[in-house]
């Protein structure tokens, strides 16, 4: 039985700098593995969809434009997604990963989380065509 | 005594109510018995002290079929037992086989309320875990049930607790939870207690139910893996592991002996993380602080680890169907070996004060005390269970994935209190860290996956592993397609709650945090229980009533 079993932990502390940081100034580097967001690239990609697939939070939507001209568009819910990198484990050409750069999320409304991966021009007319309904069920 | 003898010795055991015989596994016994031999059948393997019952599996055949069955797992070593009974879908009624063995109570309500198999014979009556007004002869696991019902259900999701007041001269009833700042997770517990003493124990759970088990009947093998992951943020791990390794047995697939290594080096870290975040949350419990705060930062250490080894800080997601996705290489290998050298240099000062501070010796020592025939009796598990010196172990009893090439040795304790339960835990991560020494040293070369089908073959499994907190019990059934028929999972504090309730009647109200936090509950992964002690009829006042009360007695 003794009394102050931890008063050296305590008094060692004293010599030592602050473990908290001064987030966002002060930034913790992330590891190599680090699963951030999803990042995707349309020209490796053949638009196979197994990632789509396998996503256990319907997080991917892929929308093939045109096929053979590689022209796709990955629509990424940030805010659905779990990290756990089985669509990146899927896909045999490595046309996505998750990102050790790129993890920080917060934002004022929840439109914010929805990110579109693909040449500007796809995005673009994706989106008018989303926004004609007869379109409709291309983006489903 | 072999696997083979011991399922032989089952066999013989069962003869007399034996209907038909089948080996799904090599391990596995499966005795189809009649509903109205089960008492005597159960009775018969537990007087003969064959094994434990490890959880009861309620399953529903299909609406053609017209049947349901409920099926009672007994676990000796690596071998399994199942008492199969069959049952109408209509007026389903099985004896009940609590009086014999305890634990079975929160089985039972579990089979009853999800599949609507009546157990004669069971003390209580109210809810587990739905609502007070769920409609009756409604039942949320059967085939037949639809999300879309659910969604329309009028349910109030108001629970009728029992409420807080004097009930006598000196006794109160002090209600604890279901949000309430003591406690991490929702709950519900009421203590009567005779000025400071606890005379009645009373539990609710069931508030972070989410209907996991009928998710999974909708969704793919690979989309599943990742709800189990879920299931519980501490040990999600070992979640992923033990339904993997199921699916795996149902496919045939050998793991590489390189991935399975990889497991056991990431159950083991995990177990780390899980007993320091235990031992800062009793600390804390105990008012030690400074224990507290110390411990979590030592946690730091194995969570940056998994962090770089997997990517993920809590849920790793490091399992695969047929493997793993992490490779160890030189860098993570050199990076774990350093953490462990500072872990166990503060592990074993740990160890140190938890066994000489006298202030925190005051709160454990002599405290929830179970000796070992109780902890038989109550059917605990994992370190609540050794520190009671009862030798329950999966990794030991039955080993399994690298658990056979990296043995772990057993860990037990005799006192049974709460400082044994600190005692066990620590000297256990002792062990789990020479054990990840010798699989760095030793790694397998190979490959990480193995290929698996995307349509599991038809068949059912038991994959047992031990959580940190015990045995996790997951039985999988396949009928040959792409989504699993029924996964039933039983999680370790299911059967250690007994514990807490037994242990905190004649204590004072002050250790009753402590034996809560002693046993290391983990309230959302088994969110299914109510147990009641009370044998004394009190009023109970609704929260309508109560309401009523305050604004009558404020407009006084």
């Amino acid at each position: 039985m003794k009394f102050g079993t931890m008063f050296t932990d305590i008094l060692a502390s004293f010599f030592k700098k602050n473990s908290t940081q001064l987030y966002p100034f002060e930034k913790n580097p992330t590891p190599e593995r680090f699963r951030g967001n999803l990042y995707y690239d349309p020209a490796k990609c053949t638009g196979c969809c197994l990632c789509v697939k396998d996503c256990p939070s319907k997080a991917i939507e892929l929308v093939t434009i045109d096929r053979a001209a590689k022209r796709f568009v990955l629509k990424y819910h940030m805010d659905r997604c779990v990290y756990c990198g089985q669509c990146a484990l899927n896909c045999r050409f490595k046309c996505m990963g998750m990102s050790n750069k790129d993890w920080e999320h917060a934002a004022l409304n929840k439109e914010e989380f929805l990110v579109y991966y693909g040449k500007e021009e796809d995005v673009r007319e994706m989106l008018e065509n989303i926004s004609k309904p007869p379109a409709e069920s291309e983006h489903k | 005594m072999s696997t083979e003898q011991k399922l032989q010795t089952a066999e013989q055991l069962l003869a007399p109510w034996n209907k038909e015989t089948i080996r799904p596994e090599e391990n596995r016994l499966d005795v189809v018995i009649q509903p109205e031999a089960l008492h005597e059948a159960a009775s018969a393997l537990h007087e003969a002290k064959w094994g434990y019952l490890s959880a009861i599996t309620g399953m529903d055949m299909g609406v053609e079929a017209g049947q349901l069955e409920a099926l009672y797992h007994f676990c000796n070593g690596p071998a399994i037992t199942s008492l199969r009974v069959r049952l109408p879908r209509a007026g389903a009624v099985v004896p009940t086989i609590a009086d014999i063995i305890p634990p079975a109570t929160f089985f039972e309500r579990e089979i009853k309320e999800m599949f609507g198999i009546k157990v004669d014979g069971l003390a209580v009556t109210d809810h587990l875990f739905l609502p007070e007004d769920w409609p009756p002869d409604v039942y949320p696991q059967r085939v037949d049930f639809t999300i879309e019902q659910a969604k329309a259900m009028e349910v109030s999701h108001a629970d009728q607790m029992p409420e807080p007041g004097r009930v006598g001269e000196n006794t109160f009833v002090v209600p604890i939870g279901p949000q309430h700042p003591a406690l991490k997770e929702p709950g519900h517990f009421s203590f009567t207690v005779d000025g400071e003493i606890v005379t009645a124990a009373k539990m609710r759970l069931g508030y972070a139910h989410r209907g996991i088990e009928k998710a999974t009947e909708s969704r793919s093998w690979v989309e599943n893996l990742y709800l189990f992951e879920r299931v519980c943020g501490i040990c999600s791990h070992t979640h992923a592991m033990a339904f993997s390794m199921g699916v795996e047995q149902l496919a045939k697939v050998e793991v590489p002996a390189r991935a399975q290594a990889i497991r056991e080096l990431v159950a083991g870290l995990e177990r780390v993380h899980s007993h320091l975040l235990w031992l800062g949350v009793t600390a804390h419990e105990a008012g030690f602080d400074t224990l507290f705060m110390y411990s979590w930062r030592d946690r730091e250490t194995v969570m940056n680890l998994l962090e770089q080894i997997t990517g993920n800080r809590v849920n790793y997601s490091a399992n695969v169907l047929g493997g793993v996705k992490c490779e160890i290489g030189d860098e993570q290998s050199k990076a774990i070996k350093e953490g462990l050298t500072y872990l166990e240099t503060r592990i074993r000062h740990y160890l140190e004060v938890v066994t000489t501070d006298a202030m925190f010796l005051n709160r454990t020592r002599g405290i929830g005390t179970i000796t070992a025939p109780e902890a038989e009796r109550f059917g605990l598990l994992g370190p609540t269970a050794r520190a009671s010196g009862v030798a329950r172990d999966v990794r030991i009893e039955a080993p399994y994935g690298a658990y056979v090439r990296y043995p772990v040795s057993l860990v037990t304790e005799t006192n049974g209190d709460l400082e044994a339960r600190c005692v066990v835990r620590l000297k256990e991560l002792l062990v789990s860290c020479f054990a990840m020494r010798s699989i760095l040293d030793n790694m397998p070369e190979g490959p990480l996956t193995a290929r698996m089908p995307r349509k599991i073959p038809a068949g059912e499994t038991v994959a047992r592993v031990e959580a940190p907190r015990g045995e996790l019990f997951y039985y999988i059934k396949s009928n040959g397609g792409e989504i699993p028929v029924r996964v039933h999972v039983r999680t370790p504090s299911l059967c250690n709650w007994v514990s807490v309730l037994e242990k905190a009647v004649g204590r004072q109200l002050a250790d009753v945090p402590m034996l809560i936090a002693g046993m290391d509950p983990c309230f959302s992964c088994n969110d299914r229980v109510v147990t009641v002690e009370d044998s004394r009829t009190s009023e109970n006042w609704s929260w309508k009533r109560l309401r009523e009360y305050g604004i009558e007695y404020y407009s006084r």
